[in-house]
């Protein structure tokens, strides 16, 4: 038929949307000197709005996509405790370090948070660990 | 006719400076500063009760306007001659300022106060910025002025420690005695050979009559308190050496190696790094590593020590330095005498205040160089530059809360 023998090439006029792909960095553009496509809608510029999750969105635990923006209350009352002032700076130093040391310096942390630190799912370090 | 002594003995202890492969993460000093207020604040807290029971203590930000109160915090002292890593960059570079002083302190200089919560600068006839330095822990009593001052009517510093007493010698043992040397400067141009030999002469008991002989069998112990070596400065730019080059960088080593394996076969021998040593720059500095000496590790009398340097001898106490520490305070602080810097940092309960503001110091997210017990016996090296008569080291400064001998 002439309809399906015409290549309905509807690529150009709708901005196709990649398929998320974890932090790829990779530029990917029509290279006209060699005539390949490397997944560029025909005749459309990438706009970059179909380009991969923000890098914030992707936590450290083992690359996966964090898409839940909530954490859950043992996260919540880790970081309540990362915050505490009276426990010094949380920075480069692990959760637990910092426990220790502060029942060591006698300002008595909460037990609740070391148990929930020894839980494996909790993270050791603080959340700015790493990026500032 | 030739006596034969017995060297004398005595047990030792040692020490908690080695790092065992610690690693801190972090890139800033706030966990060791944080550490050393909490710490410290433990000991001032009794004293201040004792001393202002009517005062209560605040933190800075809780001060107000006019009460009396107490404060307890980390002391920064704000130098105008204090070199600064950005007087590289700045436009403005006069010629004149090539010549570095030894001591950067001027009447200029103020001290400000700093805990967790905030800074204020403290102000007063009473403490005086020449004798401080950055990085001790005080509690200031005093009013809160305007303009976010605080007027200081007095200072109270954590004092020194509680020290165990001394054990009792038994009438039996003869006295023993303890030999501190430091800045042998092996290899280096101005040094005698002759002098650390008849040094080493003396100790190892190859010298002298019989009352030298036995004074040297007293002697249980040597501690080599740093600057042992003098290495060529020219050959250690990074480029390349040529076998040549190599061999003369290695001979001062050798020669201590010599010397070290005399010492070492007679009685047991410590060996510190100092600020020129192969050893690593930060305090605490490490061991010396056993392959310089390929000839003393041999003997197991031969202790290659950390700098700072804590043990015990038969009950008696001792902490010392390669002097780094007291050679920053005189660069950042006054005193009459060498001496009274190290009385100044027992009464601070700590080693060597200034770092990590201006002495290296290794990450560490424990500050241990708070002393929570004294020693007997504290001994610092004097590394200035002074002439080495072949006794036991007038260049060391030893300063002992007991007596003030240099024997116990």
């Amino acid at each position: 038929m002439a309809s399906a023998s015409r290549k309905h090439n509807l690529t150009g006029v709708f901005p196709q949307r990649k398929k998320a792909t974890v932090a790829s960095g990779k530029d990917k553009r029509f290279d006209k000197s060699s005539g390949a496509y490397d997944d560029v809608p025909v005749g459309g510029a990438s706009l970059g709005g179909g380009s991969a999750q923000p890098a914030a969105l992707i936590t450290s635990r083992g690359g996966k996509q964090d898409l839940s923006g909530d954490y859950d209350e043992i996260e919540s009352t880790l970081r309540q405790f990362d915050m505490n002032m009276a426990y010094g700076p949380c920075l480069g130093i692990t959760r637990m370090e910092r426990w220790e040391r502060a029942t060591r310096l006698g300002l008595s942390p909460p037990s609740n948070v070391r148990d929930m630190i020894v839980n494996l799912e909790a993270s050791q370090d603080c959340l700015w660990e790493g990026r500032v | 006719m030739v006596g034969i002594w017995n060297k004398e003995e005595a047990d030792m202890k040692n020490e908690k400076f080695e790092l065992k492969k610690q690693k801190y993460k972090g890139q800033q000093y706030s966990q060791l500063y944080f550490f050393r207020l909490t710490f410290t604040r433990q000991y001032l807290n009794p004293r201040i009760k004792e001393r202002w029971p009517s005062y209560i203590v605040t933190n800075i930000l809780g001060l107000d306007e006019g009460k009396v109160c107490v404060v307890i915090g980390t002391l920064y002292k704000q130098m105008k001659l204090k070199p600064n890593i950005l007087d590289e960059y700045s436009k403005e570079r006069s010629v004149g300022g090539l010549v570095v002083p030894s001591n950067f302190t001027d009447a200029e200089d103020y001290l400000i106060l700093e805990d967790e919560s905030g800074r204020v600068k403290l102000v007063g006839d009473c403490i005086s910025p020449a004798v401080y330095v950055t990085g001790v822990v005080v509690a200031v009593c005093g009013q809160p002025g305007k303009d976010g001052e605080f007027l200081v009517e007095e200072i109270l510093e954590p004092g020194l420690a509680p020290q165990p007493p001394l054990p009792t010698r038994k009438k039996s043992e003869s006295e023993k005695y303890v030999a501190f040397v430091s800045g042998l400067r092996c290899g280096g141009p101005e040094t005698n050979p002759l002098q650390v030999q008849l040094l080493v002469d003396h100790l190892t008991g190859h010298l002298g009559e019989e009352q030298e002989q036995s004074l040297s069998a007293q002697v249980v112990r040597t501690i080599i308190a740093g600057d042992s070596v003098q290495l060529q400065a020219q050959a250690l730019h990074g480029q390349p050496l040529s076998s040549k080059d190599q061999h003369k960088l290695i001979e001062p080593i050798k020669e201590l190696d010599l010397v070290l394996t005399q010492l070492a076969s007679a009685m047991p021998v410590d060996i510190m790094p100092g600020s020129k040593d192969p050893a690593n720059f930060s305090l605490p500095q490490q061991p010396l590593h056993k392959c310089l000496f390929p000839g003393a590790t041999a003997y197991s009398t031969f202790v290659s020590a950390t700098n700072p340097h804590q043990f015990e001898l038969d009950g008696v106490g001792f902490l010392g330095t390669s002097g780094q520490n007291i050679e920053d305070l005189d660069k950042y602080s006054l005193a009459d005498d060498p001496v009274d810097y190290m009385e100044r940092t027992l009464s601070w309960r700590h080693i060597a205040p200034t770092a990590p503001d201006t002495l290296g110091q290794i990450f560490n997210a424990l500050d241990k160089r708070i002393t929570a017990q004294v020693k007997h016996h504290m001994v610092v090296s004097d590394t200035l530059v002074k002439k080495v008569p072949f006794s036991d080291g007038p260049k060391d400064v030893l300063l002992s809360l007991a007596t003030k001998a240099f024997e116990h």
